[in-house]
């Protein structure tokens, strides 16, 4: 009688599933005159980003004393878990800290609110940001939030000036070609009697370091990683082969690395412990290596391109603000939003205080006062123009993690040839993109 | 009866449910729950699909083969290094045998984390203390024990043996002392029968005690096998699930589609995979070790 109830109540639980009426967003609600509007803001637990970010909630809070803002951070895997699991729920914050190639996926499915036209237009926006960032909330032409933050995987690398005296390689680095810094880091790689790596020359390996690398290599030889139908992927072009030959050659060839001793999970921590000579990281590296090694002697230079003599590169969008499709003060969100992203003091405290390249073109016109927070960053500024956004590529962490990076680490680690590994992200990406229609 | 039914059926329900559709959390759908629209239902194409030659449904296949290498390493090492020990064991004086099940138990109270961590630096190439002591009775150790895709022992990945002994180092203590406990219920008189008999220390063992401890020989089995199958934080501590994938086990591959790849429609369907798979396994277990006696 128990199993015959229990099951007719699984039965009648799929059919309800199957047939209750469809999901709608919640209506925007008007406050009566007086009464507190209350936004939720979520964030990732980052302790920079956590220490901004309430910095600039107690100076909203301050500004708009109707509106209060509860502030609530989640570790990096559980804000996407709980992202995940609050929105079919409709339980989520009013305001989410969204990286921005997330945004298009959320924004398609139903789950986010666009950027209406008096908040600021679309070209308005294209005036302000840096155009890869802004284009990772840039969904089909509607804009769906605003950037804080610049991603960059390119362009610069962290260097350790004691290991160059060591080898008296000349210091700071005096590269012209990228055959420059290979020739150098060739000089700068240690190892013990037994012939086993101790200290890596450059260190290239990651799981977006790869990635970042192979795409900008293809777009420097003029080639593209969008098939023509903008939909797909060729990844078997001329110049995508002689991208990821490159980065076999620095391996098995040149020897400035050791893929399998010097792995990407370990690459920031051997950095930092003195064990590699230079490092092919984004800035926040440097953020993140100084939180467990304070003090320590580096610095983080431009690198030349790989191909030619220009900085041409995809970049990620980077961490920035979004608005619910279930908020009930939309006008509040998107006030909040403003005065993290748009407003340029706001925003160049942000990104002074997390060490992240700014979306915002105005700091980086005059960057001074940015610079006393991250020096570091500098280098990076005079590439940026050449960064283009990825683009719509699908999921863009099984792209990079679980078929580019992947492929060419097998590659570099001589455990399948490079013909066979260009092939197989060729057709692994591809067949992500049939998955996804 | 409502709780059951809220925590336990529903989900699972939900998991079948959720196993037909092309279900993303990223997207709204047009159904309650959000199944319906642009949340398709799809019927049986995630189980069709794994069959197919994508990057998923490799991923998916690697993630079985190595769920069950794991189990099939485990499994016998854990009861090989339990059952003697727990026999000697239960052969010292009662003051020290305290001391002893205390000490191999220790860590199976420690946390999973810590333990990886432990074994990490153990494992490490340059600086452990495994490759160090490897050097100093003048051999090669591995260049790498935990990222080496090349370094294969009787056709088994290195890494795989590595996270099978540090998992079996924490896991053992609990099946030992289920043993100890069985042990202490075999009646004495059995055994001085035995030995008045004239059977030594091994017959007694293999004609006395291994067969009464059958149903605990059975228990025994059944868990392992399925926390060998549900394994997943030191995989994820200790490899990430590399090199090469050679360390991703199913729990693994259910938790990355399901909250890094958003496709919560295939990992629950990898999830059903897994559940047929554990129910499988225990069927055949009671089947083979079942007794239908008891002490009277």
């Amino acid at each position: 009688m128990k199993a015959k109830f229990v099951l007719w109540m699984t039965v009648v639980s799929l059919i309800l599933m199957a047939c209750a009426a469809p999901a709608q967003p919640a209506s925007p609600a008007k406050p009566a005159a007086g009464e507190k509007v209350t936004l939720r803001l979520w964030s990732h637990n980052n302790p920079a980003f956590v220490q901004v970010n309430q910095v600039l909630v107690d100076a909203f809070m301050k500004e708009n004393p109707d509106i209060e803002v509860k502030y609530e951070q989640f570790p990096y895997e559980q804000l996407i878990q709980t992202l995940q699991t609050s929105m079919p729920a409709k339980s989520e914050a009013d305001v989410i800290e969204f990286f921005g190639t997330w945004t298009c996926g959320y924004a398609r499915g139903g789950r986010l609110m666009e950027v209406p036209g008096d908040i600021m237009p679309l070209a308005q926006a294209q005036q302000l940001f840096f155009k890869a960032p802004l284009d990772g909330y840039n969904c089909d032409g509607k804009l769906y939030g605003f950037p804080n933050e610049f991603n960059l995987e390119y362009g610069a690398v962290l260097v350790n000036p004691e290991i160059f005296k060591k080898h008296n390689v000349p210091y700071p680095p005096q590269w012209k070609t990228f055959d420059d810094l290979i020739a150098d880091a060739k000089k700068l790689t240690e190892a013990d009697i037994a012939g086993t790596m101790t200290v890596a020359g450059y260190n290239y390996i990651g799981g977006d370091a790869l990635g970042f690398a192979f795409l900008a290599g293809i777009l420097q030889q003029g080639g593209n990683y969008f098939a023509a139908d903008g939909k797909h992927f060729n990844f078997e072009s001329p110049e995508a082969k002689k991208a990821a030959q490159l980065l076999v050659d620095m391996a098995q060839r040149d020897k400035v690395t050791d893929p399998i001793l010097f792995p990407d999970e370990k690459a920031i921590e051997s950095f930092f412990q003195g064990k590699t000579a230079i490092l092919f990281r984004g800035p926040w590296a440097a953020a993140s290596g100084l939180v467990d090694y304070p003090g320590f002697k580096f610095d983080y230079v431009n690198v030349p391109p790989y191909f030619g003599n220009k900085h041409i590169f995809a970049a990620d969008s980077g961490w920035g603000k979004v608005v619910s499709i279930n908020t009930k003060y939309p006008d509040a969100a998107w006030k909040l939003v403003q005065f993290f992203t748009t407003n340029q003091a706001n925003a160049q405290t942000w990104n002074g205080a997390t060490g992240t390249i700014p979306a915002l073109k105005g700091i980086v016109d005059q960057p001074d006062e940015f610079l006393k927070k991250a020096p570091w960053v500098k280098p990076t500024f005079e590439i940026l123009p050449g960064g283009t956004f990825i683009g719509n590529v699908g999921d863009r962490d099984q792209l990079w993690y679980q078929i580019m990076s992947k492929h060419l680490l097998d590659a570099i680690q001589g455990t399948t040839s490079l013909d066979d590994a260009i092939k197989a992200i060729h057709t692994e990406a591809n067949a992500m993109v049939d998955a996804q229609k | 009866m409502l709780y059951m039914m809220v925590f336990s059926l529903f989900p699972m329900a939900w998991v079948v449910a959720l196993s037909l559709f092309n279900y993303s959390p990223q997207r709204a759908g047009s159904g309650f729950l959000g199944l319906g629209g642009i949340n398709p239902f799809i019927g049986l194409d995630n189980y069709i699909n794994m069959f197919a030659s994508n990057q998923p449904a490799r991923v998916f296949r690697q993630s079985v083969l190595n769920t069950f290498l794991f189990t099939l390493l485990v499994l016998p090492l854990n009861l090989f290094i339990t059952l003697p020990l727990a026999v000697l064991l239960e052969s010292v004086h009662a003051r020290i045998k305290g001391l002893f099940r205390a000490i191999y138990f220790l860590p199976v109270i420690s946390s999973t984390v810590a333990v990886a961590l432990i074994w990490g630096n153990l494992y490490n190439p340059k600086w452990g203390l495994i490759n160090t002591a490897i050097k100093a009775i003048g051999l090669v150790p591995p260049k790498a024990w935990l990222s080496d895709p090349r370094a294969f022992v009787i056709g088994i990945p290195l890494a795989m043996i590595a996270v099978v002994i540090a998992y079996v180092w924490q896991d053992f203590g609990y099946n030992m002392v289920i043993f100890v406990a069985a042990l202490q219920g075999i009646p004495q008189s059995i055994r001085e029968a035995a030995r008045v008999d004239g059977a030594n220390a091994w017959q007694e063992f293999r004609h006395i005690t291994l067969p009464l401890l059958r149903p605990t020989l059975l228990f025994v089995c059944v868990l392992t096998v399925i926390s060998s199958f549900q394994t997943f934080v030191i995989f994820q501590q200790l490899t990430a699930g590399g090199p090469r994938e050679q360390t991703t086990p199913l729990v693994m591959s259910i938790y990355l589609n399901a909250f890094r790849f958003q496709s919560m429609g295939w990992a629950a369907a990898i999830s059903m995979v897994l559940f047929l798979i554990i129910l499988l396994f225990t069927v055949i277990q009671f089947r083979f070790l079942r007794t239908d006696w008891e002490y009277s």
